[in-house]
């Protein structure tokens, strides 16, 4: 792959506690092209958005973590650019879908106010018509029926998926050129979920933007990623092409993941089999071979 | 399917609820004239477009709001606008997130008191012993009641909500997304629990997702909302085999899958469109 858009090698994450340092990232590496879509799936908690967070320069500003590793945007090292240069980059080149879309809205701001910051660190001379109107034209895209009156309320007035379609078209609005969206169709519909992953894709083909894709929902990434890592305890323990990722899953978690799946076919929940149990277990830190 | 349901004994009941919401320059009709019985012990999805009203649907039931006009019955009795103890607690809420529904300075088993305190259940050593069966009963050891939140996976952390919601015992559970939040090997964790409650305490489930192969594998009949109105309800094979509404067709269209089986149901459902 030339000159990818991000790279992350060999990335680690701990957390400053009472009780010490908790380690969350044990050496993350992963590439994305430019005009790739790449889907990080894995376990709860296994540390999918604090890669975001670190990778959108937010987890930096937290004092108690502690972060090493190599990290790089369009050929530049992140760690070398100032706090200033990175909040720049933030919801102009880079932007994020974030996970929980209600507590991600500012609560004391109707959603008008929150659009029209976002359009204008792309165009200081907004006026505030212009963004109006070009706020209504993205939440159309997103399938928002009344882009008017959503505009007006506060996030609590909205419905959950209402909220994170509001977040989705923030996100898009300067058309990034790494977009990260972090669980994102979560409170949608299967109909409105389908016509977001088109705007992304749209922007993909139109702006060869690239995409981090994070989500439970292996149908979405079967239909949307064209690479997929698989996560687990922090580790990644899986890579390839979606479609050699879902017809021969090698890691054992990997599979143990599809085979949870619930069917449109029905059958019933899945049984997790007895050898998947120990994945389920906080306690027990696996030790995972990574498949070359 | 109707004459089943009629045999079954209606627990909760909505009649022509509806509830419009006042801002100051307009008016937002979240619900438009629905109906809806749900049968004891069974397990009713409700599923449909994002600002549909589901979720104030929830908030009605629960008594969170009163409907702007309709009625609702718990056991063939009219429900209050304002409830009274017995029968806020009579149903209960499993909400989506883990994380933010559990006080994360309070261990585990200070949360289950919490709920037990409130309803006033028990005395303090009978409290203590109904902590210890409560987490018993979702699968978790008696060691988490010391637990703070943050020591538990995304897993437990539902079970402990789950947990928290049966401690009073309850008939109904409503689940608002209980598990959309959860990777797929712990969702079928949870899942199969909630199965397992159901049958074994008879309880009823009001269960709202938009992940419809999860209401599939778990509910018994299925209602549709589409801009607050209920567009089709019906036993849940017929809505994933021959659903009779355009808006249910189209969602079942287009639902993410995994495998050819399911490429192919989803094929035919669109596909009957033309025979209906
Ligand atoms: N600020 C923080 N302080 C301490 N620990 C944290 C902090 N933020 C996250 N963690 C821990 O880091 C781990 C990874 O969290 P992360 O949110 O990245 O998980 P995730 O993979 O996104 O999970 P999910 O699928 O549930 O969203 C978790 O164990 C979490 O508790
Ligand atoms: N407190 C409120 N004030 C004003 N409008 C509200 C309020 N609560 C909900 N609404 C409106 O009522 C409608 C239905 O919202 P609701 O949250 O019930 O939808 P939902 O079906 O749960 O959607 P989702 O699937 O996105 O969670 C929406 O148009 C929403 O904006
Ligand atoms: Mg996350
Ligand atoms: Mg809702």
């Amino acid at each position: 792959m030339s000159d990818p858009i991000l790279s992350l090698r060999d990335l680690k994450l701990g957390f400053k506690t009472y009780e010490g340092l908790v380690e969350v990232l044990h050496g993350i590496s992963l590439r994305i092209g430019r005009g790739e879509k790449v889907a990080l799936v894995g376990e709860s908690g296994s540390g999918k958005s604090v890669t975001a967070r670190i990778i959108l320069g937010l987890l930096q500003e937290l004092k108690a973590a502690r972060i090493s590793g190599a990290i790089h945007f369009d050929g530049a090292d992140l760690e070398k650019l100032s706090r200033r240069e990175r909040q720049a980059l933030r919801g102009t080149r880079m932007s994020m879908i974030f996970q929980d879309p209600t507590s991600s809205l500012n609560p004391v701001f109707p959603i008008h106010v929150q659009f029209h910051e976002v359009l204008r660190r792309m165009d200081r001379n907004l006026t505030q018509k212009q963004g109006m109107q070009r706020a209504i034209s993205l939440l159309t895209d997103v399938s928002i029926p009344e882009p008017e009156r959503v505009l007006q309320a506060y996030a609590f007035q909205l419905s959950g998926g209402m909220n994170q379609r509001v977040m989705i078209a923030m996100a898009l609005a300067n058309e990034p050129s790494l977009l990260i969206a972090d669980e994102p169709g979560t409170a949608l519909d299967v109909t409105v979920q389908a016509q977001t992953l088109h705007l992304m894709r749209d922007l993909v083909v139109r702006k060869g933007t690239s995409v981090l894709f994070i989500s439970h929902n292996l149908g979405v990434v079967r239909e949307f990623a064209d690479r997929v890592y698989v996560i687990y305890k922090g580790r990644i323990v899986e890579h390839g092409p979606t479609d050699t990722l879902f017809s021969k899953p090698l890691h054992p978690y990997t599979k143990a993941l599809m085979a949870a799946v619930p069917r449109i076919t029905g059958g019933g929940i899945p049984d997790i089999a007895e050898n998947s149990e120990a994945f389920l277990d906080p306690m027990i830190d696996h030790e995972v071979e990574v498949p070359a | 399917m109707i004459e089943k349901t009629a045999e079954l004994v209606p627990v909760l009941e909505a009649r022509n609820i509806s509830k419009t919401f006042k801002a100051a320059t307009h008016e937002v009709r979240a619900l438009d004239g629905v109906n809806l019985s749900v049968a004891r012990g069974e397990c009713l999805a409700i599923v449909g477009e994002s600002g549909s009203g589901k979720t104030t649907l929830a908030n009605m039931l629960l008594g969170i709001y009163p409907p702007t006009t309709g009625e609702m019955l718990l056991d063939g009795a009219l429900l209050p606008a304002r409830r009274n103890l017995p029968l806020r607690r009579a149903i209960q809420l499993v909400q989506q997130n883990p994380l933010s529904s559990l006080n994360p300075r309070r261990t585990i088993g200070a949360s289950l008191r919490l709920a037990l305190d409130v309803h006033d259940i028990g005395t303090r050593q009978e409290r203590k012993t109904r902590i210890a069966a409560l987490l018993d009963e979702v699968g978790l050891p008696t060691e988490f009641a010391s637990r703070y939140p943050s020591a538990l996976s995304g897993g437990q952390r539902q079970r402990v909500a789950i947990a928290r919601a049966l401690a009073c015992e309850p008939e109904i559970l409503v689940l608002d997304e209980p598990t959309s939040a959860l990777d797929v090997l712990v969702q079928a964790r949870v899942l199969r629990l909630l199965d397992e409650l159901r049958h074994r305490k008879a309880l009823t489930y009001v269960f709202i997702t938009h992940d419809l192969a999860v209401v599939r594998n778990i509910a018994d009949r299925v209602a549709v909302f589409e801009r607050g109105i209920m567009v089709e309800m019906a036993d849940t094979e017929t809505i994933f085999t021959n659903p009779g509404n355009a808006y249910t067709r189209s969602l079942i269209g287009a639902i993410p899958i995994i495998t050819d089986e399911e490429e192919a149901l989803r094929k035919t459902v669109l596909e009957n469109k033309s025979a209906h």
